[in-house]
């Protein structure tokens, strides 16, 4: 079943600081994310399953899949000195990738490949003690042509269909966004307007209407990690989100966000 | 997707110079073999000698104007700067 579900930012100068970061700013997205480790705890969750937008990082130009489920039994990451390992939640995997082929998804799995620092960066705030396996939903948000947004929703939409039906208690966090332009000349200029109009949406319920956005869109609003959140919105429906904080740096408009099921 | 996004469809031609990007961004090892010798570096994901400008220093626009995703120059400078200037990082 469905027990909770997020969004959260993930950008890695909240692991490491550079001096060019607002501490405070990055001291009050932890504090959000937080109160997201305090409600996954609350929740009892047997597994986490995110869905995040890989940064060519388990996926390279060799083989570039829209959505991949990871089916191994653990993953790694690594980020400079940080060491990342987590088990998989193999029964989980295994139903997600067998019910979502039988419901029209085509998608690729993979049970070795490296886990990008969109999965580690929240769970390193997030993971509730003790740890609890999790599930990686891989979406491709970097290497165009992306998934369309619709096509996220819809996969959201099975997605909370097979975990709803699962005995096991689930947590389902998105990773990512919302607005920022990584190695881009917009980089320094995030379209915060986009970010607050979004966020009105989803506190009232709204998220379907995402389902009309289109690639191009998402590309100009620095949001193509977006598509992780549609995903989730198309598992929760109508549930009206919660906004825990919602932070711009002169980068990345850093938002964490519950959906209370 | 139109040319106008930020980020584009990656030319098949600038494989070699993603995959020296990717390997910097991912691969702890290879990033310290680029550091010691780039030129050796280069050689091992096979970048032709006439494709290496701008890779050392970085050199962004050079590099997206071959091809190289917007992404990968940023995050393999970001990785190259966490290995130079470790001291003004805070980990948390």
């Amino acid at each position: 079943m469905l027990v909770g579900a997020f969004a959260c930012a993930h950008t890695p100068q909240l692991l490491v600081r550079p001096p060019t970061e607002d501490r405070e700013l990055v001291l009050r997205v932890h504090a959000a994310l937080a109160r997201v480790k305090a409600r996954i705890t609350a929740l009892q969750p047997d597994v986490i399953a995110m869905v995040a937008g890989d940064h060519v990082e388990a996926f390279f130009l060799d083989a570039v899949p829209a959505l991949a489920v990871y089916a191994g039994s653990e993953c790694e990451g690594t980020f400079g000195s940080y060491r990342y390992r987590f088990p998989i939640h193999e029964p989980l995997a295994r139903a997600v990738v067998e019910q979502g082929i039988e419901r029209g998804f085509d998608l690729t799995y993979t049970q070795r490949a490296r886990l990008d620092y969109a999965f580690y960066v929240p769970l390193h705030f997030t993971m509730p003690s003790p740890p609890v396996p999790i599930l990686p939903l891989h979406v491709n948000v970097y290497l165009p042509p992306q998934p369309l947004p619709g096509r996220c929703y819809e996969w959201g939409v099975a997605l909370g269909d097979i975990l709803g039906a699962r005995p096991e208690r689930v947590v389902l966090m998105a990773s990512g966004g919302l607005s920022h332009y990584p190695g881009t000349d917009r980089y320094a200029s995030p379209d915060f307007e986009w970010d607050r109009r979004l966020l009105e949406q989803l506190e009232s319920g709204r998220g379907r209407e995402l389902t009309a956005l289109t690639g191009e869109e998402l590309d100009k609003a620095g949001n193509v990690e977006l598509r992780t959140w549609i995903t989730v919105c198309g598992a929760v429906g109508a549930v009206r989100a919660q906004v825990y904080c919602y932070e711009p740096s002169w980068h990345h408009g850093n938002a964490v966000v519950e959906w209370p099921l | 997707m139109s040319g106008e996004t930020h980020y584009r469809f990656p030319p098949a031609a600038a494989y070699q110079l993603n995959r020296c990007l990717y390997s910097i961004k991912s691969d702890a090892e290879y990033c310290a073999r680029f550091l010691a010798d780039p030129a050796a570096a280069m050689d091992e994901v096979g970048l032709p000698s006439d494709e290496r400008v701008g890779l050392v220093p970085i050199d962004r626009d050079a590099l997206v104007s071959r091809g190289a995703h917007p992404y990968l120059v940023f995050m393999a400078d970001l990785r190259l700067r966490m290995i130079r200037e470790p001291g003004t990082m805070e980990h948390f």
